[in-house]
């Protein structure tokens, strides 16, 4: 592997264009060749296409996976959304008040490294598995990540910024909304964004923990039934939502905050 | 009384009331804790909610001492759960750094490599772990190969893209001074590559740390029959929550643990990030 290459030579150029290329086609050969061995648990592709093609026009439990995506993803806004209001004031409440940093803030810090994930029996003990509990869950698992960035964010400001506010007669709620929260944003918009794939993540385990509807409940409903196709087209859907998510999610960073461009 | 020794009192001086609020910040902390317990206990008590569905501290506690050796709900006491969870998490976590760290290095490294390899991680990216575990588990089954091939996945990504990105982002400047010294293509690659990518490398295992320690916890719930997910969701089927509360502070009472002792690798690793 450790040949000498010429960086500037024609075929390195060609070179870089083809190895993404062959990776690929050597993926896919990998799959061809792995369901070659087991035809009974690996689909083949036009098994595969087939399935994707009754998932988008035959209705399962009264929904597309169209439908069912989409309630996923309204499940995690109601909860992310919710999970912004409350974790940035609740972060910037245990940042800037030093008392309420020593108690309900470290009460947050032992409670922290529970993984969302570890309350999903709890919360279907206490609220069923309708709706309510999944926006709780992902309310709970975005808050967690929000709370920690805006913590961090007001924890980075820098002394002198908020000295100069003092010395010219600022009040403490003065300082903490024109200069910590502004030097705080960026941190905090951090929070947000990791918020909707964290939301996703979790939400997906929820549905497929207990639910009807939604993306996680159909991989776990064809999981049931052995149909391996249903199984591989609901991981690529779940996988393009998350790779959408992120890309939306980096877009409005962009044009949210353009100082960070 | 000089100068300096006024100044040396007045610096003590500031680290005794600096050690004074430290200490009562600590009281605070504790006693934050004690009233929060004593409040979710009278709540309890009071029957204020149903004790069916959110137990008691003390129950909590209770069901610690019965989980050290009754194997009801789940099959497995308290320990055996801790160790069946610990070889997947040992086995998946420790082979996904040990194969990823170097394959991450050696794509950053070696451009052609790199190229070859990285579009397959593109692709697998986005895809969460938990979303795989019913294609895994169809295909090797419902053991601990499978767990630990689904923690390997949640670990292996991450770690790799970490090692990626902190070994390309070396300093030109310092791969010429080597070059400048007549370091070969490998050579500086060990002795400057690789150390410079260090600290990516750990906020990569870090970050997969927590990934991979929750996916434990969902594949061990959704398919397994030992472990500690598996004693947290047997507890919600017999609707005993005092056993799920206390799995769950087992859970995170082990994540932390685990975090703990990567930070502390990676402060005795990046000693020398110190002096700089």
């Amino acid at each position: 592997m450790f040949f000498k290459y010429n960086a500037k030579s024609k075929l390195y150029k060609v070179m870089m264009w083809v190895l993404p290329v062959a990776s690929l086609v050597a993926l896919l050969g990998l799959y061809l060749l792995s369901v070659q061995t087991n035809p009974l648990v690996l689909p083949s592709l036009p098994q595969i296409y087939k399935s994707f093609l009754r998932l988008i026009t035959t209705p399962i439990k009264g929904a597309t996976i169209w439908t069912h995506i989409g309630i996923s993803l309204l499940r995690v806004m109601i909860g992310a959304s919710a999970s912004w209001v409350f974790g940035i004031a609740f972060g910037v409440l245990i940042g800037w008040n030093k008392t309420l940093d020593a108690t309900i803030g470290t009460l947050f810090t032992i409670i922290r490294p529970i993984p969302p994930v570890a309350w999903i029996p709890l919360i279907i003990l206490l609220c069923g598995i309708g709706e309510f509990p999944k926006y709780l869950l992902v309310f709970i698992a975005c808050s967690f990540g929000v709370i920690s960035q805006t913590y961090a964010g007001i924890k980075l400001v820098e002394t002198q910024a908020v000295d100069v506010g003092k010395i010219f007669g600022a009040n403490q709620f003065e300082i903490l909304i024109h200069i910590v929260l502004p030097a705080a944003m960026s941190s905090i918009f951090v929070g947000i964004y990791d918020s909707i794939g964290n939301g996703w993540k979790v939400d997906l385990a929820a549905e497929m923990m207990g639910a009807t509807l939604g993306i996680g409940a159909l991989v776990m409903r064809a999981w049931g039934e052995m149909d391996m196709a249903m199984v591989i087209v609901c991981i690529i859907m779940i996988g393009i939502t998350g790779a959408l998510i992120s890309f939306a999610m980096k877009q409005l960073e962009r044009l949210l905050t353009p100082w960070n461009r | 009384m000089s100068k300096e020794d006024i100044l040396k009192q007045q610096h003590q001086e500031f680290l005794r009331k600096k050690k004074r609020e430290s200490i009562r910040y600590a009281l605070l902390g504790l006693a934050g804790i004690a009233v929060f317990l004593l409040l979710w206990e009278l709540v309890c008590r009071m029957s204020f909610v149903n004790t069916r569905y959110l137990p008691a501290p003390t129950e909590v506690f209770k069901a610690f001492i019965f989980k050290l050796s009754n194997r009801s709900p789940d099959g497995n006491t308290l320990l055996e759960n801790i160790w069946a969870s610990m070889q997947v998490a040992g086995l998946g976590f420790v082979l996904a750094i040990v194969i990823g760290v170097p394959l991450g290095l050696f794509m950053g490294w070696f451009e052609p490599f790199g190229r070859f390899i990285n579009p397959v991680f593109e692709l697998v990216r986005p895809i969460p772990p938990i979303a795989l575990i019913p294609l895994i588990v169809a295909i090797v089954g419902v053991n601990l190969q499978a767990r630990a091939l689904i923690i390997f996945f949640a670990t292996f990504v991450v770690c790799t893209l970490n090692a990626y990105a902190g070994i390309r982002s070396t300093s030109q400047a310092l791969i010429n001074v080597a070059k400048t010294f007549g370091a070969g293509n490998f050579e500086t690659f060990w002795k400057i590559g690789v150390p410079s990518a260090m600290p990516m490398v750990f906020t990569g295992i870090q970050l997969s740390l927590a990934g991979a320690w929750s996916t434990l916890v969902a594949a061990e719930m959704l398919a397994s029959n030992a472990g500690l997910g598996n004693m947290l969701n047997c507890a919600r089927k017999v609707a005993r929550p005092d056993i799920v509360v206390f799995s769950m502070v087992i859970i995170g009472a082990l994540g932390a643990l685990f975090n703990a002792v990567v930070r502390f690798f990676e402060k005795r690793r990046l000693r020398w990030k110190k002096s700089d």
